[in-house]
């Protein structure tokens, strides 16, 4: 195959453009991931009892009479009072990382681990909580499960269907960049056909260009994505930043989620090359 | 080596390029095939270096019916063949030596067990110091002598030359006829595709295959035709 011409330009500018919307949206359906799994983990399994501030008992009662009253409860696994850092924690997914203001009024918890299998009446023990327990309320995530769990799965199916639209779009374009290549090196492949080639030694020739041109201009929109991600990081974690901007979770954080980025020009590389193969293939089998 | 039998060609559904071609070429054969332009020269010589397929009749290349030969064995067929094109054909973005090289490298063979051959053969045909140019910066003569020297790097049993003198002057023809010759005697087939009159006049009558309105005849057989007809 010929050196880089002016349309292996425009191809390597498309394919880095493709890939590094392919990188933006597998990073937003990670990120959503997390953050799914993060709203669920601590929701699903386990109760809350919140202990709102009440004239008639002190906090001290309060909570001794709360955690007396769940512990004894048919079903529960164990019961645990949080102190005001781990009811911070709590609110990290919906707050972000260390942005719980000082003066929020943040209400006495108690994390009730509900025994894995074992049906639990947890109306009853609601209702017994708010009957025995002035300021005692019980709160079974169930609906912000349902919705969040909902929300997620949805978010994530767009963003599949994005990522398999742009996987769509490259592969489409791959092809028509490796037709458009064999017509203007035509002369090429016929000669180099006439004096002996196999088809598969011709096809390696193509597949080898291709791979290479898309494993190019993968990692130049890989490199564009990282970027972009490490910038709004930045800029979230700026002074610059908007008010509000430090609540909004970040798009991907953990290092795995950019070890998984780097499989999109690999992808990318890996689709060129076999539809590069295909097409070659396919039309030298045309010939005599 | 090659046969054929009434073969018959057409471009899709245009009309006979060919009709009823029969003819036999043997091992270490040198013949000529004549003819006015658009009579039919190229699309004969494409049928046998397997570049186009027949229409009707039967064509035989060392001992194979090409029409029941699966097509994953035609690439050997065509390694034994040697083909000089009538405009090169050679790769603009390879070098001279790249160009010349081509045919053992689509065998596989590694650059080390035909370097020396491929220079050697370019001394030979005079262009042992343009190794390493580009076609573009060569001249008519010298491309026709690269087209060759690849035509030949495998040692084809047949050689096909296409118009190999029409597009340089008196003396480099004569070269290139005599090249041709010396290739003849080692024993490869040559069969070139001329209307140059200085080359058919220095081969024999019989080793004239004339093509004229797609159909061939030899000098005998158009010899033998005509005292039929003074016969008659």
């Amino acid at each position: 195959m010929p050196g880089d011409s002016a349309s292996g330009a425009t191809l390597h500018t498309i394919v880095a453009v493709m890939s590094f919307l392919a990188c933006l949206t597998l990073g937003a359906v990670l990120t959503l991931s997390r953050l799914a799994a993060d709203w669920t983990e601590g929701l699903s399994g386990s109760v809350t009892v919140q202990l709102l501030p009440s004239p008639q008992i002190s906090p001290e009662d309060q909570m001794k009479e709360a955690l007396r009253l769940v512990q004894q409860w048919p079903g529960i696994f164990a019961a645990k009072p949080l102190g005001r850092a781990e009811a911070e924690k709590l609110l990290e997914p919906w707050l972000g990382e260390g942005n719980v203001i000082g003066d929020l009024p943040v209400p006495q918890l108690i994390e009730v681990t509900l025994t894995p299998g074992k049906p639990v009446e947890l109306e009853g023990l609601g209702k017994a909580l708010a009957d025995g327990v002035p300021g005692a309320h019980l709160d079974d995530h169930k609906r912000w499960n349902e919705e969040l769990a909902s929300f997620a799965a949805s978010s994530e199916a767009v963003g599949w269907a994005v990522l398999l639209l742009i996987g769509v779009a490259t592969l489409a374009i791959v092809i028509y960049a490796t037709q458009a290549g064999l017509q203007a090196h035509r002369e090429i492949v016929e000669v180099v056909h006439m004096i002996g080639a196999r088809d598969v030694f011709i096809a390696s020739e193509f597949q080898r260009h291709f791979l290479w041109l898309g494993l190019r201009g993968g990692l130049i929109g890989l490199t564009l994505a990282i970027a972009t991600l490490l910038g709004s990081s930045f800029f979230v974690d700026s002074r610059e930043a908007p008010v509000g901007a430090q609540y909004m979770p970040q798009f991907v954080t953990a290092p795995q989620h950019y070890i998984w980025l780097f499989f999109v020009p690999v992808v990318i590389g890996l689709i060129a090359m076999y539809t590069a193969r295909f097409t070659v293939l396919r039309v030298l089998g045309r010939m005599p | 080596m090659v046969r054929f039998e009434n073969v018959g060609m057409r471009y899709g559904l245009g009309p006979e390029i060919l009709r009823d071609v029969s003819f036999t070429l043997e091992p270490g054969s040198f013949h000529l095939l004549t003819g006015p332009s658009g009579a039919g020269k190229t699309s004969l010589l494409k049928l046998i270096y397997l570049a186009e397929r027949p229409s009707r009749g039967a064509i035989w290349m060392f001992d194979r019916e090409i029409a029941t030969t699966p097509r994953e064995e035609l690439p050997a067929l065509r390694r034994r063949i040697g083909v000089v094109f009538q405009d090169f054909r050679l790769l603009d973005h390879l070098t001279v030596f790249e160009n010349v090289a081509l045919p053992r490298r689509v065998m596989n063979e590694l650059e080390s067990s035909y370097r020396a051959e491929v220079e050697e053969l370019l001394s030979w045909v005079g262009l042992g110091n343009r190794l390493n140019a580009k076609p573009a910066t060569l001249s008519g003569g010298e491309k026709q002598r690269v087209a060759i020297a690849r035509a030949v790097v495998a040692k084809p049993e047949l050689l096909l030359a296409d118009e190999p003198t029409g597009n340089v002057d008196p003396d480099i023809g004569g070269r290139i006829m005599r090249l041709f010759i010396e290739l003849n005697k080692l024993g490869t087939s040559v069969l070139i595709a001329t209307h140059d009159q200085r080359i058919m006049e220095r081969v024999p009558a019989q080793r004239l295959f004339r093509l004229a309105e797609g159909r061939l005849t030899t000098a005998n057989a158009a010899d033998a035709v005509l005292a039929e007809a003074k016969r008659a």
